[in-house]
């Protein structure tokens, strides 16, 4: 093969990848599947393609996307905020005294080992039908991720750099803040980016119970009127969320802090 | 500025250290040779306050150095790496040493590049450490010891990661610092032609626990390479000391 033509495809090759076109090829077979069993087995069991992208234009219309996905959001930030601040003082904790690091380390354990079902049981108990059920559960679930994550970055912390620090008379504050901060940093972002994920998760199961907005409810409520596509479209606004806060969020933090690499 | 070190030992699951006296006068450049792992670098780290000794005391013009790092003066340290931290740009990495000084952040940042300009580093202040050479790393943290414009310089094999080439630049370097700014430096190596090129006063420590072997005046009036011959006797024999003879502590 001759030069010219051997770059070229590999030119193509290069943005081929960049867009995703391996992907798009895979999702393209699978839509056609998609409609070809949706014909099969009706619209109840599985709606085919084109009805979910008309109920995704009409819940842009009528308005009830931003509203319960503003519902959720709320929610998730309140618990999943709440876990984070949580995390940072456990982890600062940890770092300042030994007792808390081995006290933390087990928190973590035990809250790693309680399922999601568990929490949302105990807040309709504890908080009835309001909204503190989904933002308990998402707290008790996101916790122990973060604070595992957070944990991991003070320990790693470089000892060297603080036994530097030491000799060149930083004070405490000093260390933490030049030393301590920025290497525990990375492990708080990669924390958040799971823990993020999986408080959209957590939260739309526990507004299946109780709530009268959220997407969880909503695709509930979807299924009680037999509007099998709206599950489908709800479905399809949480991986939106999902990829959205991703590339957005987390991966402009991610190239910000980490400029220094 | 006069550093006294006064029968130093050390003990951590084997005597490591044992009695080590010895004392330079202001201005000295005293290099500390031995056999690997004869205790060189601990005894640099309780000079420096990283480190209690079991016994002894170090001072420094005539003041007891105290095991956590809050001497009363200022001592400046050349780790073997070079402890900059990446997320910080070089002029970041000095101006963070000042701030224990009490000096404004634009004085801070002012005496950082005039030490980094000092150690040949001018234009590279808003580099961080990942983006330049390890001898130009070296060099940074070498300008952060200076900096603080400390009595005393301690620096523990701070050319071992360096090529030959970079080393004999930096050797060079360093002996030029050391004539324009009279401090005292104490300076471990494991090379014996790098102690002859530069030190004013060879120290040989003995196989372990290590005792003060030898005390060199390295003026200029003996032929380096003989000296270079005699220290390279004195440090196979007690390589072989500590190799084939037995341990003690252990039975």
């Amino acid at each position: 093969m001759n030069e010219a033509k051997k770059l070229s495809w590999q030119g193509w090759g290069v943005w081929s990848q960049r867009l995703h076109l391996p992907t798009l090829v895979v999702f393209a077979v699978i839509l056609v599947i998609w409609e070809a069993l949706a014909r099969r087995y009706g619209a109840y069991i599985l709606p085919p393609p084109g009805s979910v992208v008309e109920g995704l234009i009409s819940v842009l219309q009528s308005g009830d996307l931003w509203r319960h996905t503003w519902a959720s959001l709320y929610r998730i930030a309140i618990g999943f905020g709440g876990a984070l601040c949580l995390a940072v003082f456990m982890g600062l904790a940890a770092f300042v005294w030994r007792a808390a690091r081995v006290v933390v380390r087990d928190t973590v354990t035990v809250l790693n080992s309680t399922s999601v079902f568990v929490w949302i049981v105990v807040s309709l108990i504890w908080f009835g039908l309001t909204d503190m059920a989904p933002i308990f559960t998402t707290f008790m679930i996101t916790l122990p991720v973060m604070g595992a994550n957070v944990l991991e970055g003070v320990e790693s912390v470089d000892r060297r750099l603080l036994e530097m620090g030491q000799v060149y008379r930083l004070s405490g504050w000093e260390r933490f803040r030049a030393i301590v901060i920025p290497s525990t940093i990375p492990y708080l972002v990669a924390g958040m980016k799971v823990g993020f994920g999986l408080a959209l998760k957590v939260s739309v199961v526990a507004e299946i119970f109780g709530v009268t907005s959220g997407i969880g409810y909503i695709m509930n409520y979807s299924r009680e009127i037999l509007a099998t596509q709206m599950v489908f479209v709800w479905a399809l606004v949480m991986i939106l969320i999902m990829l959205v806060t991703d590339k957005l969020l987390f991966e402009g933090l991610t190239r910000r802090l980490e400029r220094w690499r | 500025m006069k550093l006294e070190v006064l029968g130093i030992s050390k003990r951590y699951l084997l005597p490591i250290l044992d009695a080590v006296t010895f004392e330079a006068a202001e201005g000295e450049f005293v290099c500390l040779m031995g056999p690997n792992g004869c205790g060189k670098t601990t005894l640099l780290r309780i000079i420096g306050g990283m480190e209690p000794p079991t016994t002894g005391e170090v001072r420094i013009a005539g003041r007891p150095v105290t095991y956590g790092g809050n001497h009363t003066l200022p001592v400046g340290v050349v780790f073997q790496e070079d402890r900059l931290l990446p997320w910080q740009t070089l002029e970041e990495n000095v101006a963070l040493v000042l701030r224990p000084l009490g000096k404004g952040r634009a004085e801070r940042h002012e005496v950082a590049r005039r030490y980094l300009r000092f150690v040949g580093l001018h234009g590279f202040e808003g580099y961080y450490p990942n983006r330049v050479s390890g001898g130009m790393r070296q060099r940074a943290a070498i300008a952060r010891a200076l900096a603080i414009e400390p009595d005393l310089l301690l620096m523990d094999e701070p050319f071992g990661g360096l090529d030959a080439q970079n080393r004999r630049i930096m050797q060079a370097e360093v002996k030029r610092i050391w004539a324009e700014t009279g401090k005292t430096i104490l300076f471990v190596t494991h090379s014996i032609e790098e102690a002859v090129a530069i030190g004013t006063t060879l120290i040989m420590l003995s196989a372990r626990p290590a005792r003060v072997r030898e005390l060199i005046r390295n003026d200029g009036r003996q032929d380096p390479r003989r000296l270079i011959e005699e220290l390279n006797q004195m440090i196979m024999e007690e390589v072989l000391r500590q190799q084939g003879g037995p341990v003690p502590g252990v039975v």
